[in-house]
Protein backbone atom coordinates (compact mmCIF):
# COMPACT_ATOMS: atom_id res chain seq x y z
CA UNK A 1 0.00 0.00 0.00
CA UNK A 2 1.68 3.90 -0.74
CA UNK A 3 1.40 6.51 1.09
CA UNK A 4 -0.77 8.19 -1.26
CA UNK A 5 -3.73 5.81 -0.58
CA UNK A 6 -3.38 5.89 3.55
CA UNK A 7 -3.51 9.80 3.45
CA UNK A 8 -6.17 9.67 1.49
CA UNK A 9 -8.20 7.20 3.40
CA UNK A 10 -6.97 8.98 6.54
CA UNK A 11 -8.84 12.51 5.10
CA UNK A 12 -12.05 9.94 3.90
CA UNK A 13 -11.74 9.09 7.79
CA UNK A 14 -11.29 12.31 9.00
CA UNK A 15 -14.16 14.11 6.83
CA UNK A 16 -16.50 11.44 7.56
CA UNK A 17 -16.17 11.61 11.02
CA UNK A 18 -16.95 15.39 11.40
CA UNK A 19 -20.14 14.65 9.86
CA UNK A 20 -21.02 11.40 11.86
CA UNK A 21 -19.81 13.69 15.15
CA UNK A 22 -22.14 16.40 14.46
CA UNK A 23 -25.32 14.03 14.36
CA UNK A 24 -24.03 11.52 17.20
CA UNK A 25 -23.41 14.61 19.70
CA UNK A 26 -26.78 15.88 18.97
CA UNK A 27 -27.74 12.13 19.73
CA UNK A 28 -25.97 11.48 22.90
CA UNK A 29 -26.80 14.99 24.19
CA UNK A 30 -30.41 14.32 23.32
CA UNK A 31 -30.13 11.02 25.55
CA UNK A 32 -28.37 12.80 28.31
CA UNK A 33 -31.12 14.44 28.79
CA UNK A 34 -34.16 12.79 28.28
CA UNK A 35 -33.12 9.49 28.49
CA UNK A 36 -34.51 8.38 25.49
CA UNK A 37 -32.74 6.92 22.31
CA UNK A 38 -33.72 9.01 19.11
CA UNK A 39 -34.08 6.67 15.96
CA UNK A 40 -35.86 9.73 14.31
CA UNK A 41 -32.43 11.73 14.60
CA UNK A 42 -31.35 10.03 11.87
CA UNK A 43 -34.34 11.26 9.85
CA UNK A 44 -33.54 14.93 10.77
CA UNK A 45 -30.12 14.13 9.48
CA UNK A 46 -31.66 13.49 6.07
CA UNK A 47 -34.42 16.26 6.13
CA UNK A 48 -31.31 18.84 6.93
CA UNK A 49 -29.44 17.62 3.80
CA UNK A 50 -32.94 17.67 1.11
CA UNK A 51 -33.24 21.37 2.18
CA UNK A 52 -29.93 21.80 1.65
CA UNK A 53 -29.43 20.26 -1.54
CA UNK A 54 -32.97 20.96 -3.07
CA UNK A 55 -33.09 24.56 -2.33
CA UNK A 56 -29.42 25.44 -2.68
CA UNK A 57 -30.18 23.77 -6.33
CA UNK A 58 -32.64 26.02 -6.74
CA UNK A 59 -30.60 29.12 -5.91
CA UNK A 60 -27.55 28.13 -7.81
CA UNK A 61 -30.34 27.47 -10.84
CA UNK A 62 -31.94 30.77 -10.24
CA UNK A 63 -28.57 32.21 -10.56
CA UNK A 64 -27.71 33.37 -7.29
CA UNK A 65 -24.26 33.01 -5.69
CA UNK A 66 -23.23 29.62 -4.24
CA UNK A 67 -21.96 31.09 -1.90
CA UNK A 68 -25.55 31.67 -0.61
CA UNK A 69 -25.30 27.66 0.20
CA UNK A 70 -23.39 28.05 3.53
CA UNK A 71 -25.73 30.77 5.27
CA UNK A 72 -28.56 28.42 3.74
CA UNK A 73 -26.78 25.23 5.51
CA UNK A 74 -27.52 27.30 9.39
CA UNK A 75 -31.45 27.76 8.06
CA UNK A 76 -31.69 24.81 7.07
CA UNK A 77 -30.56 23.57 10.81
CA UNK A 78 -32.79 26.12 12.54
CA UNK A 79 -35.61 24.68 10.08
CA UNK A 80 -35.32 21.29 11.65
CA UNK A 81 -34.82 22.00 14.95
CA UNK A 82 -37.78 24.27 15.92
CA UNK A 83 -40.05 23.18 12.81
CA UNK A 84 -39.69 19.32 13.34
CA UNK A 85 -37.99 19.32 16.96
CA UNK A 86 -39.82 21.11 18.64
CA UNK A 87 -43.17 19.38 17.96
CA UNK A 88 -41.42 16.16 17.69
CA UNK A 89 -40.45 16.70 21.82
CA UNK A 90 -44.39 19.02 22.83
CA UNK A 91 -46.27 16.74 21.54
CA UNK A 92 -44.89 13.16 21.07
CA UNK A 93 -41.92 12.41 23.57
CA UNK A 94 -43.06 14.00 26.22
CA UNK A 95 -46.35 12.22 26.72
CA UNK A 96 -43.84 8.92 27.21
CA UNK A 97 -41.09 9.92 29.38
CA UNK A 98 -42.53 8.06 32.42
CA UNK A 99 -42.93 5.09 29.98
CA UNK A 100 -40.81 2.24 29.32
CA UNK A 101 -37.67 2.18 27.26
CA UNK A 102 -39.12 -0.20 24.80
CA UNK A 103 -42.17 1.72 24.13
CA UNK A 104 -40.27 5.08 24.02
CA UNK A 105 -37.23 3.36 21.20
CA UNK A 106 -40.99 2.06 19.70
CA UNK A 107 -42.62 5.48 19.41
CA UNK A 108 -39.21 7.33 17.84
CA UNK A 109 -39.24 4.68 15.20
CA UNK A 110 -42.00 5.18 14.33
CA UNK A 111 -41.24 8.72 13.67
CA UNK A 112 -38.42 8.00 11.80
CA UNK A 113 -40.51 5.92 9.73
CA UNK A 114 -43.52 8.47 8.62
CA UNK A 115 -40.29 11.09 8.23
CA UNK A 116 -39.09 8.54 6.14
CA UNK A 117 -42.50 8.64 4.08
CA UNK A 118 -42.73 12.68 4.04
CA UNK A 119 -39.22 12.99 2.74
CA UNK A 120 -40.31 10.40 -0.73
CA UNK A 121 -43.66 12.19 -0.56
CA UNK A 122 -41.90 15.89 -0.78
CA UNK A 123 -38.46 15.08 -2.57
CA UNK A 124 -39.10 11.98 -4.65
CA UNK A 125 -37.34 8.69 -5.23
CA UNK A 126 -34.50 10.57 -7.43
CA UNK A 127 -31.61 12.05 -5.59
CA UNK A 128 -30.41 15.21 -5.73
CA UNK A 129 -26.86 16.49 -5.88
CA UNK A 130 -25.52 19.85 -5.20
CA UNK A 131 -22.55 20.37 -4.11
CA UNK A 132 -21.34 24.08 -5.58
CA UNK A 133 -20.25 24.70 -1.62
CA UNK A 134 -17.48 21.61 -2.12
CA UNK A 135 -16.65 23.33 -5.26
CA UNK A 136 -16.52 26.74 -4.17
CA UNK A 137 -13.66 26.15 -1.72
CA UNK A 138 -11.25 24.26 -4.23
CA UNK A 139 -8.87 21.55 -3.35
CA UNK A 140 -5.51 21.48 -1.47
CA UNK A 141 -2.67 19.58 -1.39
CA UNK A 142 -1.06 17.71 1.42
CA UNK A 143 2.15 15.53 0.63
CA UNK A 144 1.25 15.43 -3.03
CA UNK A 145 -2.26 14.42 -2.59
CA UNK A 146 -5.29 16.82 -3.49
CA UNK A 147 -8.21 17.09 -1.33
CA UNK A 148 -11.15 19.17 -1.31
CA UNK A 149 -10.76 22.08 1.19
CA UNK A 150 -14.17 21.54 1.96
CA UNK A 151 -13.93 17.82 3.42
CA UNK A 152 -10.51 18.08 4.90
CA UNK A 153 -10.68 21.69 6.55
CA UNK A 154 -14.35 22.84 6.80
CA UNK A 155 -16.27 20.64 8.03
CA UNK A 156 -13.17 18.93 10.78
CA UNK A 157 -12.94 22.95 12.05
CA UNK A 158 -17.10 22.71 11.84
CA UNK A 159 -16.75 19.50 13.83
CA UNK A 160 -14.82 21.22 16.72
CA UNK A 161 -16.39 24.58 16.89
CA UNK A 162 -19.33 22.70 17.76
CA UNK A 163 -17.31 20.42 20.24
CA UNK A 164 -15.60 23.44 21.89
CA UNK A 165 -19.01 25.97 21.88
CA UNK A 166 -21.07 23.18 23.33
CA UNK A 167 -19.01 22.58 26.00
CA UNK A 168 -18.42 26.04 26.61
CA UNK A 169 -22.35 26.43 26.46
CA UNK A 170 -22.94 23.94 28.78
CA UNK A 171 -20.51 25.14 31.31
CA UNK A 172 -20.69 28.95 30.83
CA UNK A 173 -24.12 29.61 30.00
CA UNK A 174 -27.10 29.85 32.62
CA UNK A 175 -29.52 27.38 30.28
CA UNK A 176 -26.38 25.20 29.33
CA UNK A 177 -25.92 24.89 33.04
CA UNK A 178 -29.77 23.87 33.05
CA UNK A 179 -28.96 21.23 30.71
CA UNK A 180 -25.72 19.80 32.71
CA UNK A 181 -27.93 19.87 35.93
CA UNK A 182 -30.76 17.81 34.21
CA UNK A 183 -29.00 15.62 32.72
CA UNK A 184 -27.22 14.62 35.86
CA UNK A 185 -30.06 14.34 38.11
CA UNK A 186 -33.46 15.21 37.21
CA UNK A 187 -35.38 15.69 40.11
CA UNK A 188 -32.52 17.54 42.27
CA UNK A 189 -32.78 20.14 38.89
CA UNK A 190 -36.39 20.83 39.82
CA UNK A 191 -36.16 20.67 43.29
CA UNK A 192 -33.95 23.99 42.59
CA UNK A 193 -36.59 25.12 40.17
CA UNK A 194 -35.52 24.15 36.96
CA UNK A 195 -38.02 23.82 34.92
CA UNK A 196 -37.37 20.27 33.01
CA UNK A 197 -40.12 20.45 30.37
CA UNK A 198 -38.15 23.53 29.28
CA UNK A 199 -35.05 22.08 29.38
CA UNK A 200 -35.87 19.11 27.42
CA UNK A 201 -37.55 21.10 24.69
CA UNK A 202 -34.70 23.39 24.46
CA UNK A 203 -32.42 20.34 24.16
CA UNK A 204 -34.05 18.35 21.81
CA UNK A 205 -34.11 20.94 19.75
CA UNK A 206 -30.69 21.87 19.94
CA UNK A 207 -30.03 18.19 19.14
CA UNK A 208 -32.29 17.67 16.11
CA UNK A 209 -30.43 21.13 14.73
CA UNK A 210 -27.31 19.65 15.12
CA UNK A 211 -28.52 16.41 13.33
CA UNK A 212 -29.57 19.13 10.61
CA UNK A 213 -26.76 21.03 10.11
CA UNK A 214 -25.09 17.35 10.20
CA UNK A 215 -27.19 16.70 7.09
CA UNK A 216 -26.61 20.12 5.49
CA UNK A 217 -22.95 20.10 6.04
CA UNK A 218 -22.71 16.50 4.46
CA UNK A 219 -24.76 17.28 1.21
CA UNK A 220 -22.30 18.66 -0.91
CA UNK A 221 -20.43 15.54 -0.77
CA UNK A 222 -22.57 12.99 -1.54
CA UNK A 223 -26.21 12.36 -3.42
CA UNK A 224 -29.21 13.07 -1.12
CA UNK A 225 -31.56 9.82 -1.60
CA UNK A 226 -33.21 7.91 0.38
CA UNK A 227 -32.21 5.59 2.97
CA UNK A 228 -28.92 7.94 4.01
CA UNK A 229 -31.10 8.69 7.68
CA UNK A 230 -31.00 5.02 8.58
CA UNK A 231 -27.61 4.51 7.54
CA UNK A 232 -26.55 7.57 9.78
CA UNK A 233 -28.55 6.65 12.30
CA UNK A 234 -26.98 3.30 12.59
CA UNK A 235 -23.83 4.74 12.44
CA UNK A 236 -23.95 7.31 14.94
CA UNK A 237 -25.74 4.88 17.27
CA UNK A 238 -22.27 2.65 17.07
CA UNK A 239 -20.41 6.41 17.88
CA UNK A 240 -22.79 7.64 20.94
CA UNK A 241 -22.25 3.43 22.39
CA UNK A 242 -18.63 3.30 21.49
CA UNK A 243 -18.15 6.63 23.79
CA UNK A 244 -20.71 5.98 26.41
CA UNK A 245 -23.89 7.24 26.48
CA UNK A 246 -24.10 11.11 27.16
CA UNK A 247 -20.24 11.51 26.49
CA UNK A 248 -19.57 14.64 24.12
CA UNK A 249 -15.95 14.82 24.17
CA UNK A 250 -15.95 10.68 23.77
CA UNK A 251 -18.24 11.27 20.88
CA UNK A 252 -15.72 12.83 19.22
CA UNK A 253 -13.23 10.66 19.90
CA UNK A 254 -15.04 7.50 19.10
CA UNK A 255 -16.50 9.59 15.53
CA UNK A 256 -12.74 9.47 14.79
CA UNK A 257 -11.96 6.09 15.59
CA UNK A 258 -14.89 5.02 13.39
CA UNK A 259 -14.59 7.30 10.73
CA UNK A 260 -11.25 5.99 10.26
CA UNK A 261 -11.66 2.42 10.35
CA UNK A 262 -14.57 2.62 8.04
CA UNK A 263 -12.27 4.27 5.68
CA UNK A 264 -8.74 2.01 6.59
CA UNK A 265 -11.56 -0.59 5.27
CA UNK A 266 -13.02 0.86 2.59
CA UNK A 267 -9.43 0.47 0.28
CA UNK A 268 -7.98 -2.28 2.16
CA UNK A 269 -10.97 -4.45 2.47
CA UNK A 270 -14.14 -2.93 0.71
CA UNK A 271 -16.70 -5.67 1.74
CA UNK A 272 -16.08 -5.12 5.43
CA UNK A 273 -16.50 -1.40 4.89
CA UNK A 274 -20.37 -1.71 6.60
CA UNK A 275 -19.54 -3.80 9.31
CA UNK A 276 -15.99 -2.51 10.39
CA UNK A 277 -17.80 0.29 12.30
CA UNK A 278 -19.93 -2.38 14.13
CA UNK A 279 -16.79 -4.27 14.81
CA UNK A 280 -15.45 -1.76 16.70
CA UNK A 281 -18.19 -1.03 18.58
CA UNK A 282 -18.54 -4.86 19.44
CA UNK A 283 -14.54 -4.50 20.55
CA UNK A 284 -15.08 -1.53 22.91
CA UNK A 285 -17.94 -2.51 24.20
CA UNK A 286 -16.91 -6.23 24.97
CA UNK A 287 -13.87 -4.90 27.10
CA UNK A 288 -15.56 -1.56 28.46
CA UNK A 289 -19.56 -2.42 28.67
CA UNK A 290 -20.18 1.23 29.50
CA UNK A 291 -18.09 2.40 26.29
CA UNK A 292 -14.62 4.48 26.15
CA UNK A 293 -15.23 7.39 28.62
CA UNK A 294 -19.00 5.98 30.05
CA UNK A 295 -18.71 5.01 33.64
CA UNK A 296 -20.63 1.97 35.16
CA UNK A 297 -23.50 3.90 37.28
CA UNK A 298 -23.99 7.31 36.19
CA UNK A 299 -24.35 8.23 32.89
CA UNK A 300 -24.35 12.00 31.83
CA UNK A 301 -22.44 14.61 29.83
CA UNK B 1 -46.69 28.51 57.10
CA UNK B 2 -47.12 25.25 55.94
CA UNK B 3 -50.62 23.34 55.99
CA UNK B 4 -51.76 20.26 54.67
CA UNK B 5 -55.54 19.69 54.52
CA UNK B 6 -56.97 16.16 53.95
CA UNK B 7 -54.19 15.64 51.94
CA UNK B 8 -53.60 12.42 50.09
CA UNK B 9 -50.57 11.10 47.95
CA UNK B 10 -49.79 8.92 45.30
CA UNK B 11 -47.10 8.16 43.50
CA UNK B 12 -48.13 6.56 40.24
CA UNK B 13 -51.40 5.68 41.67
CA UNK B 14 -50.37 3.87 44.44
CA UNK B 15 -51.03 5.56 47.49
CA UNK B 16 -48.50 6.52 49.76
CA UNK B 17 -50.25 9.21 52.41
CA UNK B 18 -53.19 9.35 53.52
CA UNK B 19 -55.48 11.98 55.04
CA UNK B 20 -53.00 14.60 56.39
CA UNK B 21 -53.68 17.68 58.03
CA UNK B 22 -50.67 19.09 59.65
CA UNK B 23 -50.24 22.85 59.89
CA UNK B 24 -46.57 24.37 60.87
CA UNK B 25 -46.13 27.78 61.68
CA UNK B 26 -43.60 30.21 60.58
CA UNK B 27 -40.07 30.35 62.57
CA UNK B 28 -41.13 26.51 63.45
CA UNK B 29 -38.72 23.93 63.85
CA UNK B 30 -40.44 20.50 63.17
CA UNK B 31 -38.68 17.36 63.42
CA UNK B 32 -40.58 14.76 61.22
CA UNK B 33 -40.07 11.25 62.77
CA UNK B 34 -40.71 7.60 60.78
CA UNK B 35 -39.47 4.56 60.38
CA UNK B 36 -37.91 3.85 56.66
CA UNK B 37 -40.50 3.17 54.15
CA UNK B 38 -43.18 5.21 56.44
CA UNK B 39 -43.44 8.37 53.94
CA UNK B 40 -40.98 11.02 55.40
CA UNK B 41 -39.65 11.66 51.67
CA UNK B 42 -42.83 11.49 50.15
CA UNK B 43 -44.19 14.44 52.36
CA UNK B 44 -41.67 16.56 51.21
CA UNK B 45 -41.64 16.15 47.84
CA UNK B 46 -45.66 16.35 47.39
CA UNK B 47 -44.55 19.76 48.60
CA UNK B 48 -41.99 20.30 45.51
CA UNK B 49 -44.88 19.07 43.73
CA UNK B 50 -43.72 15.82 42.72
CA UNK B 51 -46.70 13.64 43.33
CA UNK B 52 -49.74 13.26 42.91
CA UNK B 53 -52.11 15.08 45.12
CA UNK B 54 -55.26 14.95 46.76
CA UNK B 55 -56.41 17.71 49.17
CA UNK B 56 -54.49 20.54 49.65
CA UNK B 57 -51.00 21.71 50.21
CA UNK B 58 -50.89 25.73 51.20
CA UNK B 59 -47.82 27.86 51.99
CA UNK B 60 -48.69 30.95 53.90
CA UNK B 61 -52.47 30.31 53.13
CA UNK B 62 -51.67 30.06 49.37
CA UNK B 63 -53.12 27.00 47.42
CA UNK B 64 -50.22 25.62 45.86
CA UNK B 65 -51.25 21.68 45.22
CA UNK B 66 -51.85 23.00 41.58
CA UNK B 67 -48.78 24.69 40.85
CA UNK B 68 -45.89 23.59 38.73
CA UNK B 69 -43.32 22.04 40.37
CA UNK B 70 -40.61 24.90 39.13
CA UNK B 71 -42.10 27.82 40.19
CA UNK B 72 -42.70 26.56 43.78
CA UNK B 73 -38.58 26.97 44.98
CA UNK B 74 -39.26 30.82 44.24
CA UNK B 75 -41.98 31.06 46.72
CA UNK B 76 -38.88 30.51 49.33
CA UNK B 77 -38.30 26.98 49.65
CA UNK B 78 -35.50 24.95 50.11
CA UNK B 79 -35.37 21.17 49.84
CA UNK B 80 -32.41 19.24 50.16
CA UNK B 81 -32.79 16.16 49.32
CA UNK B 82 -32.22 12.71 50.76
CA UNK B 83 -28.62 11.72 49.28
CA UNK B 84 -26.85 14.70 49.00
CA UNK B 85 -27.70 15.44 45.26
CA UNK B 86 -24.98 17.40 44.01
CA UNK B 87 -24.04 18.24 40.67
CA UNK B 88 -20.97 17.09 40.47
CA UNK B 89 -19.28 18.75 37.57
CA UNK B 90 -19.71 22.30 39.31
CA UNK B 91 -17.84 23.75 42.27
CA UNK B 92 -19.25 23.84 45.29
CA UNK B 93 -20.35 27.35 45.11
CA UNK B 94 -21.95 27.50 41.54
CA UNK B 95 -24.07 24.75 43.34
CA UNK B 96 -24.92 26.83 46.07
CA UNK B 97 -25.68 30.22 43.37
CA UNK B 98 -27.17 27.97 41.12
CA UNK B 99 -31.01 28.31 42.03
CA UNK B 100 -30.63 31.81 42.77
CA UNK B 101 -29.82 32.31 39.21
CA UNK B 102 -32.72 29.78 37.99
CA UNK B 103 -35.05 32.43 40.11
CA UNK B 104 -33.21 35.43 38.23
CA UNK B 105 -32.68 36.94 41.67
CA UNK B 106 -30.87 40.19 41.15
CA UNK B 107 -27.39 40.42 41.63
CA UNK B 108 -27.39 42.42 45.18
CA UNK B 109 -29.60 39.93 46.36
CA UNK B 110 -28.07 37.11 45.57
CA UNK B 111 -24.86 37.77 46.58
CA UNK B 112 -26.63 38.92 50.32
CA UNK B 113 -27.96 35.27 50.11
CA UNK B 114 -24.59 33.65 49.02
CA UNK B 115 -23.08 35.55 51.85
CA UNK B 116 -25.79 34.42 53.90
CA UNK B 117 -24.74 30.88 53.41
CA UNK B 118 -21.27 30.98 54.51
CA UNK B 119 -22.11 32.79 57.70
CA UNK B 120 -24.57 29.72 58.26
CA UNK B 121 -21.54 27.40 57.05
CA UNK B 122 -18.44 28.91 56.70
CA UNK B 123 -16.60 25.92 56.52
CA UNK B 124 -17.91 25.81 52.45
CA UNK B 125 -15.74 29.07 51.69
CA UNK B 126 -12.49 27.25 51.60
CA UNK B 127 -14.03 24.91 49.48
CA UNK B 128 -16.24 26.90 46.86
CA UNK B 129 -14.07 26.29 44.34
CA UNK B 130 -13.96 22.78 44.75
CA UNK B 131 -15.87 20.45 42.11
CA UNK B 132 -19.29 19.31 44.12
CA UNK B 133 -18.12 15.74 42.81
CA UNK B 134 -15.06 15.85 44.53
CA UNK B 135 -15.88 16.60 48.36
CA UNK B 136 -16.48 14.20 50.86
CA UNK B 137 -19.94 12.71 51.79
CA UNK B 138 -20.17 14.93 55.25
CA UNK B 139 -19.23 17.77 53.54
CA UNK B 140 -22.04 16.97 50.55
CA UNK B 141 -24.45 17.32 53.22
CA UNK B 142 -23.27 20.92 54.19
CA UNK B 143 -23.46 21.90 50.31
CA UNK B 144 -26.52 20.38 49.93
CA UNK B 145 -27.39 22.69 52.94
CA UNK B 146 -26.28 25.81 51.72
CA UNK B 147 -27.93 25.17 48.26
CA UNK B 148 -31.35 24.67 49.93
CA UNK B 149 -31.00 28.11 51.73
CA UNK B 150 -30.42 30.02 48.85
CA UNK B 151 -34.08 29.84 47.84
CA UNK B 152 -35.21 28.42 51.25
CA UNK B 153 -36.02 31.71 52.62
CA UNK B 154 -39.44 30.77 54.20
CA UNK B 155 -39.70 26.80 54.58
CA UNK B 156 -36.69 24.60 54.84
CA UNK B 157 -36.72 21.42 54.23
CA UNK B 158 -34.17 18.90 55.06
CA UNK B 159 -34.76 15.22 54.37
CA UNK B 160 -32.58 13.02 56.48
CA UNK B 161 -29.53 15.35 56.82
CA UNK B 162 -28.16 13.34 59.61
CA UNK B 163 -28.38 10.09 57.58
CA UNK B 164 -24.67 8.57 57.69
CA UNK B 165 -23.14 11.57 58.94
CA UNK B 166 -20.04 10.74 61.43
CA UNK B 167 -20.52 12.25 64.80
CA UNK B 168 -18.29 15.15 64.90
CA UNK B 169 -20.29 16.27 61.47
CA UNK B 170 -23.51 15.66 62.29
CA UNK B 171 -22.34 17.74 65.70
CA UNK B 172 -21.47 20.71 63.03
CA UNK B 173 -24.78 20.63 61.09
CA UNK B 174 -26.47 20.52 64.18
CA UNK B 175 -24.11 24.30 65.02
CA UNK B 176 -24.68 25.29 61.42
CA UNK B 177 -28.92 25.05 61.97
CA UNK B 178 -28.75 26.87 65.39
CA UNK B 179 -26.34 29.78 63.68
CA UNK B 180 -29.51 29.33 60.82
CA UNK B 181 -31.93 30.36 63.68
CA UNK B 182 -30.00 33.56 64.73
CA UNK B 183 -29.17 34.42 61.09
CA UNK B 184 -32.68 34.19 59.83
CA UNK B 185 -35.22 33.62 62.83
CA UNK B 186 -38.61 33.55 60.44
CA UNK B 187 -38.09 30.60 58.42
CA UNK B 188 -39.90 26.88 58.84
CA UNK B 189 -37.41 24.12 59.27
CA UNK B 190 -38.84 20.93 58.95
CA UNK B 191 -35.96 18.04 59.14
CA UNK B 192 -37.00 14.16 59.55
CA UNK B 193 -35.27 11.60 60.77
CA UNK B 194 -35.50 7.78 61.86
CA UNK B 195 -33.92 8.48 65.25
CA UNK B 196 -35.81 10.61 67.17
CA UNK B 197 -33.00 11.18 69.55
CA UNK B 198 -31.02 13.23 66.97
CA UNK B 199 -33.29 15.95 66.57
CA UNK B 200 -34.34 16.57 70.05
CA UNK B 201 -31.83 19.10 70.96
CA UNK B 202 -32.91 22.21 68.68
CA UNK B 203 -36.68 20.19 67.26
CA UNK B 204 -39.89 22.19 69.37
CA UNK B 205 -41.87 19.95 67.52
CA UNK B 206 -42.09 16.20 66.72
CA UNK B 207 -44.44 14.72 64.07
CA UNK B 208 -44.52 11.23 63.81
CA UNK B 209 -45.41 9.73 60.25
CA UNK B 210 -46.58 5.78 60.67
CA UNK B 211 -48.17 3.58 57.83
CA UNK B 212 -48.52 6.72 55.88
CA UNK B 213 -50.20 9.06 58.64
CA UNK B 214 -48.69 11.97 60.80
CA UNK B 215 -49.68 12.43 63.93
CA UNK B 216 -48.41 14.66 66.54
CA UNK B 217 -46.08 13.21 68.92
CA UNK B 218 -47.19 12.45 72.66
CA UNK B 219 -43.93 13.97 74.30
CA UNK B 220 -43.11 16.84 72.80
CA UNK B 221 -39.28 17.73 73.84
CA UNK B 222 -38.32 19.90 76.65
N1 LIG C 1 -41.32 6.07 43.32
C1 LIG C 1 -42.02 5.25 44.11
N2 LIG C 1 -42.82 4.31 43.57
C2 LIG C 1 -43.52 3.46 44.34
N3 LIG C 1 -43.52 3.50 45.67
C3 LIG C 1 -42.78 4.42 46.28
C4 LIG C 1 -41.99 5.35 45.52
N4 LIG C 1 -41.34 6.14 46.38
C5 LIG C 1 -41.70 5.73 47.60
N5 LIG C 1 -42.57 4.69 47.55
C6 LIG C 1 -43.16 3.99 48.69
O1 LIG C 1 -43.73 4.93 49.53
C7 LIG C 1 -43.52 4.59 50.88
C8 LIG C 1 -42.88 5.77 51.59
O2 LIG C 1 -41.57 5.99 51.06
P1 LIG C 1 -40.69 7.22 51.53
O3 LIG C 1 -41.53 8.43 51.49
O4 LIG C 1 -39.46 7.19 50.74
O5 LIG C 1 -40.40 6.82 53.03
P2 LIG C 1 -39.25 7.37 53.99
O6 LIG C 1 -38.66 8.59 53.38
O7 LIG C 1 -39.97 7.63 55.26
O8 LIG C 1 -38.26 6.26 54.13
C9 LIG C 1 -42.66 3.35 50.88
O9 LIG C 1 -43.51 2.24 51.11
C10 LIG C 1 -42.11 3.29 49.50
O10 LIG C 1 -41.94 1.96 49.09
MG1 LIG D 1 -36.79 8.94 52.89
Amino acid sequence: MNLSLILLAVFDGVSYAALVFMVAVGLTLIFGVLRILNVAHGSLYAIGAYLTASIGGAVVAAGYSPILAFPLMLIAAALVGVLLGAPIERLLLRRIYAKSEVLQLLVTFAVFMILEDVQRLVWGNQPYFESSALQLLGNIQVFGVYYTSYQLVLLPVVALLTLIGLRLFLRRTLTGKLITAVTEDREAARSIGIDADRVYLMTFVLGAALAGLGGALASPTTSVLPGIGAEMIVLSFAVVATAGLGRIEGAAVAALLIGLGRSAATYAMPELQVLVPYLIMLAVLLVRPEGLFGTPAARKI
Amino acid sequence: MLEFRNTDVHIGNVPILRGLNVKIAPSETVALIGRNGAGKTTTLRSVMGFTDVKGQILIGGEDITRMRASRRPGLGIGYAPEDRRLFSGFTVEENIRLPGEVAKLDPDTQAARLDKVYRVLPELREMADRPAGAVSGGQGKMVALGRALMLGTRLLMLDEPFQGLAPALAQRYGEALGRLREVDPEVTVIVTESNPALLKSFARRTLVIERGEIAEAEHQAA
